[in-house]
């Protein structure tokens, strides 16, 4: 069984326990960094923050080259096709153009290439694009203060706060050092995501801090070994379902969140339940220590 | 004897009661879902400075109106903050919908012009007949009515200048400076705008609006700042813009304008000076008498759609004049509607997968059909109370609601396996079942407060976006703190409840 394996964890060094996910965090921080030099953004910004227009052609197969091609032929627009696809047999192209084009002229030729296509459009302005980014940045810090602020009150105790707090960070640091390896885009759907993650971080944090303090019954080993047990049917479960949302569904703010919180589990669990369990069962230890 | 108990508890009655409530009010008021599953066009409008409620409510009225005009059926605007508006309009075909933004974007300040003198402006138009077509003049007609001042003024102007050409302005540049290529300049000044007159179309825009024009024949920049002093800002048309940068140097206010490539340099001058017409005074309206009642006609057939379009365009200006700020387009979300059902059928799809999911993994860690039921149960309670409640407020339904609703469900089944692991409390591969009742509470107690606190932050989180976004994403937020409030306060507890008597209390 999967659940005995995690006994490796139980029976970890601390101290190991604590370096391993700093590391990841570290590599994450590279990525982004790379990112940084190389693109001047921490993470690709889509066309919601950047300005620009996306239209969509749902049941459309043809090859994306093809299709720039044929429309810069006939536009002199510089186009960006990409193809998507869903486990249900959907699937169709998602053509971009960059801000300040002619929206309709494109939309001409693509009607002219696929007469009974009907598309979705999307066009956004560079100026509502930089107010979303102000929000969105704005939305994230003022949601991590707040929680940071519940997570004091709750435990009142500072190096567990401190760790819950440091965990939920490096979750989103991953998430988007994913974000980047993927090349997903920051968009309204994935700033939403990254908030979300807030909440599902500190879920695990909680459970986590909340047994191995106050589960006084036990030692430290045991309380940790079956919250380890519990939180992993939880991130299994919670994974599942953000699984078939992914994969069912071909309208691209699910599939964005989607992934996004996907990243942001996997990182969960590490920095929970192996980070966050290391910081914990050293700060008992030396607690206990001074009694 | 194990359902009497579990049936007659007041936690397991209240999520009953809110079950069957949800039921009704699914059945009978069902759901109304947003636009990109119905289909439609959202059009996200930015005024250009934030503004009172009472202007924002003028804003809504008169937008309301003119597109009311064009004969689109269930226009919602909603105002946003202070400085958006979100227009929304159901299942409409793309035509339509391209009609609608052309609308919003045709706004602004109007005025009418004669001879370079304005006579009329926004306020003094005082009603807008419907586009017709008149077979007599072979021509599609905008009746309208004008302000007796503004029509004794005309009358006076126009006396017996039949056939003299007057000009209708919405957000003309108003004190600029032009630089212009030859070109536009012998556009502006052809007998194309003159018409019958006796003054070009130059003359005409510098009297009434003092808008400079100066032709560029390589003038320094500081020559050309010495012409526009007393200019709000520079515009250069369909000139090499290397300009632009020494003008800005100059403490200057520069815009660019440049020719579009099937444009022809007329519309070219219409699009830069935002001129509609010219239109010719006709006979009866040369006679010096004042006349309050007045038409715009555009010549071509009963079939020209391009002529019924302009009328049209004509009417959606003379009605827009009394909007009190000017507004931007910042965003179009288009889809079809048959795209959104689509949609609709992928989402129920991933719903029911992903409820069968966490079902058969809760069964796979648990091997015991007691846990994996009751918690499959309480999921797809908790998602009917939520879309119960959506219905009852008539929350509109969009792809983000049902991403949160999912996102909900998903911490809900945390919650419940944190309350299941709690009462079972494995320890050690060994099970040592609560003995005590009072260990059951404490252990129900510490569950809670597990719940509690995650609860806690995912609505601080979610509240930030309820309340700092313009865009579709509240619809996010929105579920998700609804989902996690139905949670906490309705399902979890009868989850606790159920799962106490299925698995704490039986030994």
């Amino acid at each position: 069984m999967i659940k005995e394996k995690l006994k490796i964890l139980v029976e970890m060094e601390p101290k190991k326990m604590i370096i391993y996910p700093l590391i990841v965090f570290g590599i994450a921080l590279i990525i982004i960094l790379a990112n940084y030099i190389t693109t001047g953004s921490i993470v690709k910004e889509g066309i919601e923050l950047q300005g620009g227009s996306v239209i969509t052609l749902q049941g459309v197969t043809a090859d994306p080259d093809t299709i720039a091609e044929k429309i810069r032929e006939e536009t002199g627009i510089n186009v960006n096709v990409e193809r998507f696809t869903s486990v249900t047999g959907g699937g169709g192209i998602r053509v971009y153009i960059p801000a300040g084009e002619n929206v309709d002229k494109v939309r001409e030729a693509l009607k002219q290439l696929f007469p009974n296509v009907e598309p979705q459009t999307t066009v956004i302005g560079p100026t509502f694009g930089r107010m979303v980014k102000e929000q969105g940045i704005k939305a994230i810090t003022y949601a991590f203060i707040g929680m940071a602020i519940v997570v004091f009150l709750f435990f009142r105790v500072p190096v567990p706060s401190l760790t819950v707090v440091f965990s939920a960070f490096s979750d989103m640091v991953i998430a988007i050092a994913l974000m980047d390896i993927f090349g997903i885009e920051l968009s309204q759907a994935t700033i939403a995501a990254l908030l979300m993650l807030i909440g599902y971080s500190v879920d695990s944090n909680i459970l986590l801090t909340t047994r191995l303090l106050k589960r006084k019954e036990f030692t430290v080993e045991e309380a940790y070994y079956s919250s380890l047990k519990t939180g992993f049917t939880m991130s299994t479960t919670t994974l599942g379902a953000l699984a078939s949302l992914w994969l069912f569904s071909t309208a691209q703010v699910i599939d964005d969140i989607a992934s996004v919180l996907i990243f942001g589990l996997l990182a969960d669990f590490m920095n929970t339940w192996i980070l966050n369990a290391g910081v914990l069962r050293l700060y008992i230890t030396k607690r206990e220590g001074k009694k | 004897m194990k359902w009497k108990k579990i049936l007659l508890n007041g936690r397991v009655i209240l999520l009953i009661f809110f079950l069957m409530i949800s039921i009704i009010s699914l059945a009978t008021r069902g759901l109304t879902f947003g636009l990109d599953i119905s289909g439609g066009i959202s059009i996200t409008v930015k005024l250009e400075k934030p503004v009172d409620p009472q202007t924002m409510e003028q804003v809504r009225i008169a937008l309301d109106q003119r597109l009311n005009a064009l004969g689109v059926k269930d226009i919602t605007i909603e105002p946003w903050g202070n400085q958006f508006v979100i227009i929304k309009v159901a299942r409409v075909s793309e035509e339509e919908a391209d009609q609608l933004v052309k609308t919003i974007e045709r706004q602004g300040v109007f005025y009418a012009e004669f001879e370079g003198v304005i006579f009329a402006t926004g306020k003094d138009i005082l009603n807008v007949g419907s586009v017709s077509y008149d077979p007599r003049q072979s021509a599609w007609v905008v009746p309208f009515r004008l302000s007796k001042e503004a029509a004794e003024k005309f009358a006076e102007l126009a006396r017996g200048k039949a056939g003299y050409p007057v000009d209708m302005f919405l957000d003309p540049p108003v004190n600029s400076t032009l630089v212009v290529s030859k070109e536009f300049y012998n556009a502006l000044t052809s007998s194309e705008f003159m018409m019958a007159g006796n003054m070009t179309l130059a003359e005409r825009i510098e009297k009434a609006f003092n808008i400079k024009i100066l032709v560029y024949n390589n003038q320094t920049a500081e020559e050309i700042a010495e012409v526009a002093k007393n200019s709000e800002r520079v515009i250069l048309v369909d000139v090499n813009s290397d300009l632009a940068k020494e003008l800005k140097a100059l403490g200057l206010s520069v815009e660019i304008r440049t020719r579009e490539k099937d444009e022809t340099m007329d519309e070219f001058v219409r699009r830069v000076l935002r001129l509609y017409g010219p239109y010719k005074v006709g006979s009866g309206l040369a006679t010096g008498q004042p006349q309050t009642e007045v038409m715009i006609s555009i010549g071509g057939s009963q079939n020209d759609v391009r002529a019924r379009n302009d009328a049209q365009i004509v009417a959606v200006v003379l009605r827009s004049g009394s909007l009190p700020v000017k507004l931007s387009i910042e965003r179009i979300d288009y889809i079809s509607p048959k795209l959104g059902e689509n949609f609709k059928q992928q989402v129920l799809i991933a719903g029911i997968a992903a409820l069968l999911v966490v079902g058969a993994i809760v069964y796979l860690h648990y091997r015991r059909f007691k846990i994996a039921i009751p918690v499959m149960f309480t999921s797809f309670s908790e998602v009917l109370i939520i879309l119960g409640i959506a219905s009852m407020i008539r929350w509109n339904l969009d792809l983000p609601s049902i991403a949160g609703i999912i996102a909900a469900i998903g911490t809900g089944v945390d919650q419940q396996i944190v309350i299941t692991d709690e009462l079972l409390g494995e320890v050690g591969g060994v099970k040592r079942r609560s003995v005590k009742r009072s260990g059951v509470l404490k252990r129900m107690g510490r569950a809670f407060f597990i719940i509690l606190a995650s609860a806690t932050t995912t609505i601080v989180a979610m509240s930030f976006l309820f309340k700092f976004f313009v865009g579709g994403l509240r619809g996010f937020a929105f579920t998700t703190i609804l989902g996690v409030l139905v949670g906490i306060l309705i399902t979890r507890p009868a989850y606790g409840e159920i799962a106490k008597v299925l698995i704490g209390e039986r030994r």
